[in-house]
């Protein structure tokens, strides 16, 4: 069963290729595509609950034998199996929504759907690191095809060449750092490499495959200085498509570095402190910039963009204290987060469709005529601002109680003002007409009137199929924080945590007096900072200088410059930076080299179930 | 950044990277050296357990199996997308087809080697494709053969041919078959009570037979018709944008 999730999809875009005579009776395929999707969310919801401990799915049915694997495992724990399952309920809401959506969409875009879908499952659920990486670039490819869904406009075109080259160079070092570790180890079953590693002292070897096989990991889930590609492929793909690269393909390439570090590097590594201050390091840098890209944006899509950006360094700080109760709530703020996110890009693929178009400038009081929508957005953003009971508040509170740390809560705290605070404007000022209107932004201006051709005439009425999944996603942003806060749901996704990272669990998950008031505090602080950005210009102080919106000039234009050789530099230097510190922290404490294992062919063989009928 | 800020900091950066990545491969075993369990487990196990003497197949259709799954559908996702991005949008006007023999004829040079090497590719081609528990290839390979039979026919100048012969609404369903025949074929072990693409066909009596392999030439036959009817259409495709000339 635990394959299922997988090869579901991988059939029914197959069944939809050969179908094509039928892309006529596009209600079809709307059907089969979304009705996969839920039978996917379904079968990874009973894999969630029916695995109260990890356990393993050999492909073929080859189970090792002595330690060494010659086959391909799942590891299905809790934790993957509850991501692929926001990633499939994700998938499900974005396709009934693109239900009335799309309007010159062909069989393809089903098909790459559904492949984006498997990928995602495949790599959640995965036991072998080579097997990682092949779901890793199956959801990538089919994520570079649909962001050109639009290859009559300039803009989608650049946006998704600029994702894919930085991507594809993220996976290719990554596959290098594979190679490396396979050459050294012969194993790529991610136990068996743990194994292996923590037997053995760490050496030069083992500390840059690891640099390296996060890279691609690294891109994906856009951490700065890897993350410029992010806002520039998520300003130009379908809407339907935006919800699953914000709500959980960024967040899976955190998991991936979770995973690599907890289930193959990090006990052989060591250092273990040291290891997860740089980490928590990258991780409040990449929540400061993206607050910040987040603050000064006025292309709604972008501004979510930067928004995600932000959050994908909570998510990292979250994972870098290296503690159950960090990653619980890492987790639940991941679960959390892609509700509420992708309730918000359907709201802004709701406003494109009706106003036709994304422009925060533009659409300045026009949404007034959207009060369900303007309604539902507004709540989202609220719950991205940490509002309780949404799913958010509860995950930033164990975060914070994990780092306790005065500091890091609130340079986070401080984060997430200002990026929710930004979508706080956006719905005060295009759902409510507040504050005064923008100024105009001629290039800002000219990008977000690109953004016209996703759909055929704007509507007079929103269509339920578009309503209905917004408010859904709203209530399960709601639902994730409720249900946590039951203590024995968050007892066992504490546990889950701790068994992901073969930790004992320290201490029971409570909701503390401190996170609902931080939770409080955020959101109150996120309607300040997005009123204050509604009435810039009436802040004696400020005097309408740094007015957000401001584009073209400046230091933050010159990072964010949209062009690929920038955007690969960066990988690089990064790359080069995060090995070198990590080599000095290894070297420090002093770096014997690595022994060699003998090794015994005579008393090897691996075994097959013998359940396979012989002749 | 400035071009040369950028080249500055490249070099800096790809130095460092260099540096890392030299230090990890010192610490590689010698050439030669392999130190790993797997392969010699493999040598070891794979004939007696698959009846297939194709090792490399063996490793690919079934020890590895479902790695193979993921790779055909990274080749069948890139032909889809290539098609939504290549595909013929609504307000472009295709001209006709201009004939490439007459503009720009091939020279029979070409043109005869390419129309005599057609058959023995497809003949090599559906062996590699077909006979993968016999031989080191298998279905990849294979497929790629068939396609270059196909892309000999375009390059002895007959591009009308050439598409004549492989239609887009045929080459999807031929992709769709290949791809989601593995698929199912894994799926029918789990319909049998085994674990997912289980070997669920006799092996047959003489490792290296004909009929020996069990799931092993049916899911390299199914790998080659994917193959190769994906390499046909991104050949297709881009021979349409460079031969056809379109207008918006």
């Amino acid at each position: 069963m635990p394959s299922l999730p997988v090869v579901l999809p991988l059939i029914a875009a197959a069944v939809l290729l050969a179908a094509r005579p039928l892309a006529r009776y596009r209600r079809v395929l709307d059907l089969v595509a979304a009705g996969t999707s839920a039978a996917v969310a379904v079968l990874l919801g009973i894999l969630i609950f029916r695995t109260d401990h990890a356990s393993t799915y050999w492909f073929a049915g080859f189970r090792p034998a002595h330690g060494i694997a010659v086959g391909i495992a799942f590891t299905v724990g809790p934790l993957n199996a509850g991501l692929a399952c926001v990633g499939a309920i994700l998938m499900t809401a974005a396709m009934v929504f693109s239900w009335r959506y799309f309007t010159g969409v062909g069989t393809y875009f089903h098909v790459l759907m559904l492949t984006f879908l498997a990928g995602l499952c495949g790599f959640c659920l995965t036991g072998d690191v080579f097997d990682l990486f092949v779901w890793f670039e199956l959801m990538g490819v089919s994520a570079y095809a649909l962001t050109a869904y639009r290859p009559e406009e300039r803009g989608p075109i650049q946006g998704a060449l600029n994702f894919a080259i930085t991507n594809s160079v993220g996976a290719y070092l990554s596959l290098t750092g594979i190679a490396l570790i396979y050459g050294r180890t012969g194993a790529l079953n991610m136990a068996q490499i743990g194994a292996w590693v923590s037997r053995h002292p760490p050496s030069g070897l083992v500390v840059i495959a690891f640099v390296l096989v996060i890279a691609g990991l690294l891109v994906k889930s856009a951490i700065v200085p890897f993350h410029f590609w992010l806002a520039d492929a998520h300003a130009v793909a379908p809407t339907p498509l935006c919800v699953l690269f914000s709500g959980v393909m960024v967040e899976l390439g955190l998991y991936g570095i979770a995973r690599m570090y907890w289930s193959v590097f990090g006990p052989g590594l060591g250092h273990r402190a040291a290891i997860g201050r740089v980490f928590l390091v990258l991780g409040v840098l990449t929540a400061v910039v993206g607050a910040l890209y987040c603050f000064r944006e006025r292309h709604v899509k972008r501004l979510l963009a930067f928004s995600t950006i932000s959050h994908a360094g909570v998510f990292l700080a979250g994972f870098a204290l290296l503690s159950p109760l960090g990653l619980a709530g890492a987790a639940l703020y991941v679960a959390g987060h892609a509700f509420v996110k992708a309730a918000l890009f359907l709201g802004a693929g709701i406003v494109l469709h009706r106003l036709r178009s994304v422009n925060e400038t533009w659409l300045h009081g026009r949404g007034r005529k959207l009060p369900v929508t303007g309604a539902l957005f507004t709540a989202a953003a609220l719950g991205l601002a940490d509002l309780p009971p949404f799913g958010t508040f509860l995950g930033k509170g164990w975060i914070d109680d994990a780092a306790g740390s005065p500091a890091v809560t609130i340079i986070l705290l401080a984060c997430t003002i200002v990026a929710a605070g930004s979508v706080l404007r956006v719905a005060g000022g295009v759902f409510y007409g507040l504050g005064d209107p923008p100024r105009e932004d001629e290039r800002m201006a000219a990008e977000a009137n690109e953004e016209t051709g996703e759909t055929d005439s704007a509507r007079q009425r929103t269509p339920l199929t578009m309503s209905v999944p917004l408010a859904l996603l709203v209530a399960a942003g709601l639902a994730t924080g409720i249900a946590a806060m039951v203590p024995r749901a968050g007892d066992a996704l504490l546990s889950a945590a701790a068994q992901f990272q073969a930790q004992p669990q320290a201490r029971p998950a409570d909701v503390t007096v401190s996170s609902v008031v931080t939770g409080l505090v955020s959101a109150a602080g996120a309607v300040g900072v997005g009123l204050a950005g509604l009435y810039w210009r009436r802040i004696p102080v400020l005097r309408g200088r740094y007015e957000p919106g401001a584009r073209g000039t400046g230091l933050a234009d010159r990072f964010q410059s949209g062009v690929i050789n920038d955007y690969i530099t960066w990988v690089i230097a990064g790359l080069a930076c995060l090995g070198g510190v990590l080599a000095a922290i290894i070297r420090l404490r002093g770096l014997a080299p690595g022994s060699r294992r003998p090794w015994h062919a005579s008393d090897i063989s691996c075994r097959r179930r013998s359940t396979t009928r012989r002749p | 950044m400035s071009p040369r800020q950028r080249l500055v900091l490249f070099t800096v950066a790809m130095a460092g990277l260099a540096a890392c990545f030299a230090w990890a491969v010192a610490g590689l075993p010698g050439f030669g050296n392999y130190p790993g369990p797997y392969g010699p487990v493999i040598l070891h196990d794979a004939v007696g357990q698959t009846h297939a003497t194709g090792v490399v197949s063996a490793v690919n259709f079934e020890y590895r199996g479902f790695d193979t799954v993921g790779e055909e559908f990274i080749l069948f996702a890139a032909a889809a997308g290539l098609s939504v991005v290549l595909r013929r949008l609504r307000d472009e006007r295709e001209s006709r087809p201009v004939d490439n023999s007459n503009r720009l004829p091939v020279p029979d040079s070409v043109r005869v080697p390419a129309l005599i090497f057609t058959g023995p590719t497809v003949l090599i081609g559906w062996w590699l494709a077909s006979h993968a528990q016999t031989n080191p290839s298998g279905g990849f390979q294979g497929g790629i053969m068939l396609a270059s039979a196909l892309i000999l026919i375009y390059l002895a100048g007959e591009f009308i041919a050439f598409r004549r012969l492989s239609p887009v609404a045929l080459l999807d369903a031929v992709e769709a078959v290949g791809a989601g025949g593995f698929a199912v074929i894994g799926l029918i072990a789990l319909a049998m009570g085994l674990p997912y693409l289980d070997n669920f066909v006799p092996l047959g009596t003489i490792p290296g037979a004909v009929s020996s392999g069990g799931t092993i030439p049916l899911i390299s036959f199914f790998v080659g018709l994917e193959v190769a009817a994906a390499f046909v259409a991104i050949i297709g495709e881009f021979g349409e944008q460079t031969l056809l000339v379109r207008r918006s």
